[in-house]
């Protein structure tokens, strides 16, 4: 069974965080077409967390077709049509990332001056996209 | 309810119920030895000092059990103690643990759960006192037969008074503890209260609940000079205020113009009795008669009553305006 | 909405003690369902106003309005409807666990009590002993067991996690999120700490001074609030919205704006702002009358 975390320094909103770690599992490959997810109840009494927003989390989800709610008996992930992500697109990725930090690093920043670029960077492409 | 009344209440009940129940057994067993110093029944010899067989009686009752009745003579605050220690816990203990809001947050009305608790407690107040006072009145009967019922040591434990201070001390001792929110203060008001009241209304209220009688007769011619000093009430049973002389138009006497006759006398070298009676100076006693003994105890008990009950009604006034 | 469908109405309240004010102008229209924080420093006037929702005070002026009924008349079927957890969970200290749940019985219409017993046998909290020996955590969870077994609609709580270390904090919020979850049970409940408030509440309450300075749906509270930085500037910037904080230092300027759209001015950057930040920004706020923001709900 799926098993949700929450991290609450990161300033991420909760229910942000539970649709991120579902995106994240069924990129990864570790959530399945099929597999269900924990029901609510569950995940509150799990995480000590507000029950609305896990159905918040839930509808998310739902309204994003990463999963399906079939009433009585649970949660499940779908078929992705996009296939969200072939491995090969997520390796080039993440060696595209991996050969930026190694420039950024010979370049003289340091692991802190990294996380303050990517997180500026990151955060003024979301606001455009946003706007 | 019931169940958690008892539950909350029943180290008190108990302690106390266990007190009343040792005392009890103690004075019924001395009191039965007293009781059998007079064949005939202690009511008999009642004002019959005079009588051989009861003054016999009562000069062994005196030298037997006179340390008990001295020992009673305390026993006035136990219904003090009883009052006290039921009602300071009933609202300060639940205030000074923070259980008032868990106990007023159930479905039971807070007017309601406080009229149970004090119908309970005051019930209970009531119960012990009047067993407790039952057995002493009961114990008292020889002493009583012999010096009456007025006495600081028998109108203060006998009767219905008793019961009417434990519901005074049960009512201040609730009140303290809505106020001062804790158990162990309120207690101590409770008896300082008490005590604080009792003095004023023995030594002056209580003379004043109805009007003395007065006698007034000549001094007898003979008689030595204690025979004179006797005092004219007609029994010892009832409650002598005050006495002393005055002159033949009845206006009483002071103690200066008392003792110029009797230095007068003196010079004279006359009986002082002769010397008296010649003079026309009569005897007097203020006092109230025996048989006043219920209604004096219906008027104690309704003083202390009432005040009890100004002070519930400030208990309830406060609860029912959720002042606490 | 109906007034059935609020929680909580509260109109003009105030209460006045001896010392003073602890609360005054407290009008507030919470929903039912879902779980509503009040947020406040020590000495703000939480726990007065937690205890007039659930009728241990009466308010000097104004009314409180619990689920649609006028909190001062309390019958034993108004009362039955909600339930109180005061601050430091009392319990009768001598009473054993079974004794607690007994009088929990004794006192009330319906008293659920297999759910509490379940509830408690599954925290391996044992009925035979006596309340006052268990730890805080064990404590605080018979009282929440207790509160729940009444099957309130409005469970209200006064800092219940305040006294508790962390692993028992988290057990006791897992059960009550999960009555939340299960039963469906309002909650409203009041904390001193900001942190954490986001995974638990859903519509926040602010109290300072015994005043309500902010109060609404969280969703829309973040939404609404914006966190803008740019040069330093003296002026004011036009369409800036209400401005709820500003913050200078030598260079840049940050403000905490309500409403507003990023300055015209070049060198302007909006960013969301973190509940816990905007909780404290309230808080830093000097309090007065016109301080309150309400969000969500028409009140």
């Amino acid at each position: 069974m799926f098993v949700f975390r929450l991290d609450t320094h990161s300033g991420v909103p909760p229910y942000l965080q539970l649709v991120q770690q579902v995106r994240q599992a069924v990129l990864l490959g570790f959530l399945q077409p099929g597999d269900r997810l924990p029901l609510i109840r569950e995940v509150v009494e799990d995480l000590a967390i507000n029950p609305n927003t896990v159905a918040k989390a839930y509808r998310q989800m739902e309204q994003e077709n990463l999963v399906t709610g079939r009433p009585g008996q649970g949660t499940f992930v779908n078929e992705q049509q996009s296939a969200a992500m072939s491995a090969s697109t997520y390796t080039s990725l993440r060696r595209g990332l991996a050969t930026w930090l190694r420039r950024a690093y010979a370049a003289g920043l340091d692991e802190q001056a990294v996380d303050a670029l990517f997180t500026s960077v990151h955060q003024q492409t979301r606001n455009e996209d946003v706007a | 309810m019931t169940w958690l009344i008892w539950r909350q209440h029943r180290t008190e009940v108990c302690v106390l119920g266990l007190l009343v129940g040792m005392f009890g057994v103690a004075l019924l067993v001395l009191g039965t030895q007293a009781h059998d110093l007079f064949p005939g029944g202690p009511a008999r010899c009642a004002g019959e000092a005079g009588n051989e067989a009861c003054a016999a009686s009562f000069r062994r009752l005196d030298e037997e059990y006179g340390y008990v009745e001295n020992l009673l003579a305390v026993f006035y605050l136990v219904p003090v103690v009883i009052g006290a220690f039921l009602g300071a816990p009933l609202l300060a203990r639940e205030l000074e643990d923070g259980t008032w809001q868990l106990a007023w947050t159930q479905a039971v009305p807070r007017m309601r759960w406080l009229a149970a608790k004090l119908a309970a407690l005051a019930g209970v107040t009531v119960a012990l006192t009047g067993m407790f006072t039952a057995v002493l009145t009961w114990f008292r009967q020889p002493f009583d037969a012999w010096e009456g019922r007025f006495q600081y040591d028998a109108f203060d434990v006998e009767g219905l008074v008793p019961m009417a201070y434990a519901l005074f001390a049960f009512g201040v001792a609730t009140a303290a503890g809505a106020i001062l929110r804790r158990s162990l203060p309120a207690f101590g008001v409770a008896f300082g209260a008490f005590l604080a009241a009792r003095m004023p209304v023995a030594l002056l209220a209580r003379p004043a609940y109805a009007t003395p009688l007065t006698t007034m007769e000549p001094v007898p011619v003979g008689g030595s000079k204690d025979q004179a000093g006797h005092h004219p009430a007609p029994s010892s049973a009832d409650w002598l205020i005050e006495h002393g002389y005055a002159d033949a138009t009845g206006r009483r006497l002071g103690s200066t113009e008392y003792y110029e006759l009797e230095g007068a006398a003196d010079r004279a070298g006359t009986n002082l009795n002769q010397f008296l009676h010649a003079r026309g100076i009569q005897q007097f006693g203020v006092y109230h008669p025996a048989d006043r003994f219920w209604t004096f105890q219906l008027i104690e008990a309704a003083l202390f009553v009432a005040v009890a009950a100004v002070l519930i009604g400030v208990v309830v006034w406060r609860v029912r305006r959720r002042m606490i | 909405m109906t007034a059935t469908e609020f929680a909580l109405r509260t109109d003009g309240v105030g209460k006045r003690y001896r010392k003073g004010w602890a609360l005054r102008d407290c009008t507030l229209a919470l929903p039912a369902g879902g779980v509503i924080a009040l947020v406040g420093p020590n000495g703000a006037g939480k726990t007065t106003l937690l205890r007039l929702v659930v009728g241990l005070l009466a308010p000097s002026t104004g009314t409180v309005e619990v689920l649609g009924h006028d909190v001062t008349a309390s019958t034993p079927q108004t009362l039955s409807r909600v339930g109180f957890l005061a601050q430091d969970h009392p319990l009768y200290k001598r009473f054993t666990v079974a004794e607690m749940l007994r009088f929990g019985r004794a006192c009330n219409l319906r008293f659920d009590q297999g759910l509490a017993e379940r509830r408690l046998a599954k925290l391996g909290i044992p009925l035979d002993r006596r309340a006052g020996t268990l730890s805080g955590g064990q404590q605080a969870q018979v009282a929440l067991a207790l509160a729940l077994a009444k099957r309130p609609d409005l469970l209200v709580l006064d800092e219940p996690v305040a006294s508790l270390d962390p692993l028992a904090r988290h057990e006791f919020l897992q059960v009550l999120m999960g009555a939340v979850a299960e039963d469906g049970v309002t909650v409203l409940f009041s904390s001193h700490v900001v942190h954490e408030l986001e995974r638990v509440c859903d519509h926040l309450v602010v109290l300072n001074h015994g005043r309500v300075t902010l109060t609404g749906d969280i969703d829309t509270l973040l939404a609404e609030h914006r966190l803008l930085v740019g040069p330093r500037t003296a002026t004011d910037l036009d369409r800036a919205g209400t401005v709820v904080e500003a913050v200078h230092s030598d260079r840049h300027t940050t403000l905490l704006v309500r409403d507003g759209a990023i300055p015209a001015a070049p060198g302007w950057q909006a960013q969301p702002v973190a509940l816990e930040d905007l909780v404290l920004a309230y808080l830093r706020r000097p309090s007065g009358p016109s301080a309150a923001v309400t969000s969500g709900v028409a009140a």
